[in-house]
């Protein structure tokens, strides 16, 4: 069985999935240009960090915005900052599950938005380091199931022992990230959430 | 639209064959030649497939463009030779065993391991060289026209991102240029000192971005947006060079289906390397011929302008 090809199918299933579920939703202008407006901000933030492997603030702005404006809005911001980002930085079999890992992220941290009241920059950071993980590992199964022989246990470890750095430098930007402009970022997207929240209501005489 | 990206499909102002393919028939070449790097095993196939691809993107003058994707193909390479070659103690020809290391054991170099890991490594070249053309043929455009017609609310997030790349980017410089006429100085202190003084410059752009992105959302509501349902046109020209590159994928897969069923495109390298046949060799050498076809298109449209007219 081929387990790389099985791998992709998934997975662009699951992004075709959480698309079509966007595409059917009532979703109105202001959640558009707002999640284009994420999506930019988020894919041009990786360009100046470019040159620093996984040191990157991507992560954070995607799941802020999914702790914000919720799960659905954090995964499509997620997904299209990896697509839009690698028309400048160069697509390659890693869009696919940039796109996936992401937007996980930004679905991640819509539910933990759920659980806490206001903005707790200790849970965010918790989380925020556990998707630094979850994204190194997301991006690891590819690159194991493809081009690695035999698929066991051992080979599974190893290949994500060759990843722990950068994954762990990840996370560590992703702490970072956190806890400068974690604070920050909140209080403007939350006064922005309530700016676009305003609803017209027909006059009737 | 990015600086860059708009530069890149601007390079040359004549017009070229690659512009004219339809987004779709690029993605279709894309795709079967990535499935088809997967399904296959055997180093002829994929060496088939990898200089296929490789003339083809030769003919469409994007070499420098893909030297700095083989550049990182590379560094994957290495992580991929690495894991097989060191950690994977399969196959039957020892070529090194070192004495014993505490907590990895003795390390087994199989010459085995060693062709499968340049054998996945052709697997990623062929991988990232197929995503290389794809990239660079493809206008970002194309592909939102592509998503138009069913996803168009993806489509309309996707374009409106691509746009705002250079506003925002705008944006940030002039943000700074304000900051730096009010005294504050970026340059030469040290690294923390620069943080703190940039993060009102973050704080200002997330601003004015979000401001924009309701700026917009007001003239898309102005425009109609979402008012009732939405009509569209589009009008793709299918040439002849587009059904060519079609009917050629079409071969490909046909060919492709009848190898794999013959169990031709499986190579096993454990324990011991297979013995391979000429059968082999023509299968990858026909499979080759047929996606070199935009190549043969391309030289074509170059030589005879009889050929231009029609393709």
């Amino acid at each position: 069985m081929n387990w790389a090809i099985i791998a992709v199918v998934i997975t662009i299933l699951c992004i075709l999935l959480f698309f079509r579920r966007f595409e059917k939703a009532e979703v109105s202008a202001k959640e558009i240009a707002l999640i284009a407006t994420m999506t930019t901000f988020a894919g041009i933030s990786r360009i100046p960090f470019a040159v620093f492997p996984s040191f990157q603030p991507t992560t954070f702005l995607v799941m802020i915005t999914g702790y914000v404006f919720g799960a659905q809005t954090g995964f499509m911001v997620g997904a299209m900052s990896a697509l839009v980002s690698n028309f400048f930085l160069g697509h390659g079999p890693w869009t696919l599950w940039q796109m996936l890992g992401w937007g996980i992220c930004g679905v991640l941290a819509g539910f933990l938005a759920k659980q806490v009241q206001g903005f707790s920059r200790k849970r965010f950071a918790v989380l925020s380091a556990l998707c630094g993980y979850l994204f190194g590992w997301i991006q690891n199964i590819w690159h194991w199931l493809a081009f690695v022989y035999p698929l066991n246990m051992k080979t599974f470890w190893a290949t994500y022992l060759v990843s722990f750095p950068f994954d762990t430098l990840h996370v560590f930007s992703n702490i970072v990230f956190t806890m400068i402009f974690g604070e920050i970022f909140y209080a403007v997207l939350k006064r922005f959430q309530r700016k676009f929240s305003v609803e017209y209501l027909e006059c009737t005489e | 639209m990015g600086i860059k990206t708009k530069e890149r499909h601007r390079q040359s102002e004549e017009e070229k064959m690659r512009h004219r393919l339809q987004p779709a028939t690029v993605l279709l070449y894309l795709t079967v030649v990535v499935f088809l790097s997967l399904f296959f095993t055997h180093p002829f196939y994929l060496l088939a497939l990898f200089l296929a691809v490789a003339i083809v993107i030769f003919s469409f003058d994007l070499i420098r463009e893909w030297s700095s994707y083989l550049k990182i193909g590379l560094c994957f390479l290495v992580v991929i030779m690495f894991v097989n070659v060191f950690l994977v103690r399969e196959g039957a020809t020892v070529l090194f065993l070192s004495p014993a290391i505490p907590g990895l054991g003795r390390i087994r170099i199989t010459f085995e391991a060693l062709c499968y890991g340049a054998g996945m490594g052709l697997r990623l070249l062929v991988i990232i060289s197929a995503f290389c053309l794809f990239m660079y043929v493809v206008h970002p455009d194309g592909i939102i026209r592509l998503l138009g017609g069913r996803s168009y609310k993806i489509a309309l997030a996707l374009g409106l991102s691509l746009r705002l790349f250079p506003l925002m980017r705008a944006d940030f410089l002039r943000i700074m240029q304000v900051q730096q006429c009010r005294g504050v100085n970026f340059h030469g202190q040290g690294w923390r000192e620069r943080t703190v003084k940039t993060i009102p410059v973050i704080k200002v752009l997330l601003l004015s971005s979000l401001e924009r992105a309701f700026q917009l959302a007001e003239s898309l509501q102005a425009r109609g947006y979402g008012l009732g349902k939405r009509t569209s046109f589009m009008r793709n020209r299918w040439r002849i060079g587009d059904k060519l590159i079609v009917v050629a994928i079409c071969l490909v897969l046909c060919l492709s289906m009848w190898l794999v069923m013959r169990g031709q495109t499986e190579f096993h390298y454990y324990p011991r390397l297979q013995s391979v046949g000429s059968g082999d060799f023509f299968g990858a050498v026909f499979l080759g011929i047929f996606l070199m076809i935009p190549a043969f298109l391309n030289w074509g449209w170059k030589k005879w302008p009889t050929l231009r007219s029609r393709i």
